[in-house]
């Protein structure tokens, strides 16, 4: 089985104080200084395919693929040490975060031209140019099924996979048949597991497939999808929270004055 | 004949008042570790013998009449404020402890502006006073990753030291005044003074006693000008810490004194800096003070670097990202619990000191020895966070995944291996192996070849203070 995982490569936002967030004369926010990490749905969705292929009781190929500069290579590298058969970078340095058809296009285009895969997992979304788009663009465009919000999934029988994903009020397993586009949601604590330095070792010297647009036929491709607007400006959302300090003698004053100012009405109407 | 568990729960509430007197079993349970044991406590193993109490102590007297009582009837005391060590010097290590609880002795007494000094109870959350400092505009100058966590007492206790020693000094150049009590009850009050030459200096006896020979109640620390407009960031990256080493020593060895002087070695850097420093060591400099002082040390920094081909500068924006998001808060410590649950991986650190002359194969030796010989190791690295006219620090960060043992099997099969390696090559090549964590308990096997012939003087200094051993036994001193 031949598994695709695409992920992204992101700024860890946390680390920007208030005073970062100035927007420049080309209404953007500068974000290059923050150290990277993984887009967090990514990082449930590379550590979801791990899990898979340790459960699948067969073969299964896994390729770890982003879009980027240098900047992801230290992370394609781990995930060679996690045992992903072949981690690919393809090239661009072009603003791709509201790109989503784009971005959608060059995975589709690789899974055409290089791939037979037989699932394609990925991150419901980013931090980063929030669409939440760009999976559903995929499985649409490879004319595969999709399935948003998933949590979890393990191998079936025939071939067939069992899909757990976030619905309203609840959870709600699926058998689908492959191949599919899974679009990866909150899954609790999915970290990606931590490769030993002998793992590491081992694939030193295994190079990354660096690929560029041109070899797809795509070159300028995210210049080329019109959103049809127009960025007019930016400003900063206001998210202080107000806040009341209970005030009281002693702890069991300060806690009866918290239950009836605000509990106590709120708890008779559950 | 020992006394009962609930004999001593019982005189405890007499002296102290029942809501000060916690017996909850799950807090007994959380008290009895610290960061040291954190796999264990994560998943709910819990090996050290469980304390008869959690004891909140409210007054100097308070802790006078728990100590009294605690040694006239043999109960090891294990004294405590923010929770935060690291090194196993909160393990209540013998049965029936009293963990004394100094957190809610938490008020600022005095802020002398005039005589640049302060004055506070021992749970006085650093993060409080230098709030309350930086509003007056001034400092402590004290900035441990711990900040946000740790308070005042126990950062006395343990030798704490901060991101900005290399300017202002370990906790120990801080002090310029204490308030301890001792375990037969003596109060005892050290003043205030710029300096004094009477015999010995006593604050030494308390400073860095890590709660095994007294109980520190109150503290008085200098203050600083805080002048943030003034401050200038350097940063390089560069292939060799050798290299590092070389240019650190040139700027402490040519009489500067940055705030911060840091190199970090590829490994532990990759975490923190791998977005503009590739593979590389990198190498942090900040220069503060009156303008003049700060820009003249900022460019002799510069003149010195420059001198070496090897480093490249980076933008200072990079480093200020970077040291905003150094400190450890509530947020982050809960964010690492589930992070090692999840992943079965861990890190911790072990800190040491040696002069120039040694450092850099004290680091080599060590990575390799770790890199080699602990099983299902991640990450081995370090940096240099520390310097002074004749050495530095090295503080080694160590990660592995905890494979095939139980929770409470961590520790002995990579925890301690790593520390002994780290340890013994330190002691071996003439360093120290302590550098400011304190020796906690996991240590003490090693504190004789630590001290080598003036263990005499700290081995009586607890015999003389603490005759019948209940103060947190089994830290910095072996138990028998």
């Amino acid at each position: 089985m031949d598994i695709l995982v695409c992920f992204k490569v992101v700024p860890d936002l946390d680390q920007l104080a208030g005073s970062d967030w100035f927007i420049d004369s080309l209404l953007r926010v500068e974000t290059g200084y923050a150290k990277t990490i993984l887009n967090a749905y990514d990082e449930s969705a590379l550590e979801m395919a791990l899990r898979f292929s340790e459960s699948a009781g067969q073969s299964v190929n896994l390729t770890a693929l982003t879009i980027g500069d240098e900047k992801a290579d230290i992370y394609l590298k781990t995930l060679y040490a996690l045992q992903f058969a072949k981690a690919v970078r393809i090239e661009n340095s072009v603003e791709a975060r509201f790109s989503p058809e784009a971005v959608a296009s060059v995975i589709c285009r690789y899974v055409e031209l290089y791939g037979k895969q037989d699932l394609l997992i990925m991150g419901r979304q980013s931090g980063v140019g929030d669409n939440a788009k760009t999976p559903l663009l995929a499985a649409e465009m490879l004319k595969w099924p999709c399935i948003t919000q998933v949590t979890r999934v393990e191998p079936g029988e025939a071939s067939r996979l069992k899909v757990t994903a976030m619905v309203d009020g609840g959870l709600v397993q699926q058998t689908v048949r492959t191949p599919c586009v899974l679009a990866v949601g909150n899954v609790p604590n999915a970290y990606l597991r931590v490769p030993t330095l002998k793992e590491k070792y081992a694939c030193g010297k295994k190079e990354i497939e660096v690929m560029d647009l041109e070899q797809f036929g795509l070159q300028g491709i995210f210049n080329c999808f019109d959103t049809g607007c127009e960025l007019q400006g930016l400003a900063l959302i206001d998210r202080n929270r107000e806040g009341v300090i209970v005030q009281g003698a002693t702890p069991a004053e300060k806690a009866r004055a918290l239950y009836d100012a605000y509990l106590k009405e709120w708890l008779e109407q559950l | 004949m020992p006394m009962a568990r609930e004999q001593i729960v019982e005189k405890m509430m007499e002296i102290l008042g029942e809501d000060q007197v916690i017996t909850d079993e799950q807090v007994l349970k959380e008290s009895s570790v610290d960061r040291f044991r954190r796999f264990e406590e994560l998943h709910g193993v819990y090996t050290q013998p469980i304390p008869a109490a959690v004891v909140y102590v409210h007054s100097t007297a308070e802790v006078s009449a728990v100590l009294k009582f605690a040694n006239e009837h043999r109960i090891n005391v294990v004294p405590r404020t923010g929770h935060s060590a690291t090194e196993g010097g909160l393990e209540t290590a013998v049965e029936n402890s009293l963990v004394v609880d100094g957190s809610r002795m938490n008020q600022i007494i005095q802020i002398d502006t005039y005589n640049m000094q302060a004055t506070c109870q021992c749970g006085t959350p650093l993060q409080v006073l230098e709030d309350r400092l930086r509003e007056q505009g001034y400092t402590t100058g004290h900035s441990p990753q711990s900040k946000p966590l740790a308070q005042m007492g126990g950062l006395v206790a343990t030798r704490s030291i901060g991101q900005f020693s290399t300017l202002y000094g370990g906790i120990e150049e801080m002090v310029v005044g204490l308030e301890a009590v001792f375990p037969n009850g003596e109060i005892t009050r050290i003043k205030n003074v710029p300096r004094r030459a009477a015999g010995p200096d006593i604050r030494h006896v308390i400073i860095g006693n890590e709660g095994a020979i007294c109980y520190i109640t109150e503290v008085t620390v200098k203050i600083f000008k805080f002048m943030p407009e003034n401050i200038i960031l350097l940063g390089y990256t560069l292939d060799r810490m050798k290299t590092g080493f070389e240019l650190l020593r040139e700027v402490m060895a040519n009489g500067y004194r940055p705030s911060v002087a840091r190199l970090y070695d590829p490994e532990d850097g990759a975490y923190h800096f791998s977005h503009f420093a590739g593979n590389k060591c990198v190498l942090i400099f900040m220069a503060e003070g009156p303008k003049p002082l700060a820009d003249a040390t900022g460019r002799a920094i510069e003149e010195i670097v420059a001198q070496s081909e090897e480093c490249q500068k980076v933008d200072p924006k990079y480093i200020q990202v970077w040291f905003n998001n150094l400190n450890w808060d509530v947020s982050k410590v809960a964010e690492e619990r589930a992070e090692i649950v999840e992943t079965k991986n861990i890190g911790n650190t072990t800190e040491i000191s040696a002069n120039w002359g040694i450092i850099n194969d004290i680091y080599e030796i060590c990575v390799e020895r770790i890199r080699n010989e602990i099983p299902d190791i991640t990450l081995i690295g370090g940096h240099s966070s520390h310097s002074y006219l004749n050495g530095t620090n090295m503080y080694f960060v160590h990660y592995y995944n905890v494979v095939d043992c139980k929770p409470e099997e961590e520790i002995t099969k990579y925890h301690l291996p790593i520390k002994k390696i780290i340890v013994e090559e330190t002691i071996k090549a003439g360093g120290s192996m302590c550098h400011h964590h304190g020796v906690g308990k996991h240590r003490t096997p090693w504190i004789k070849d630590e001290y080598g012939s003036s263990y005499y003087i700290v081995e009586t200094l607890k015999k003389a203070f603490d005759p019948n051993g209940i103060m947190n036994r089994g830290t910095i001193f072996p138990r028998r």
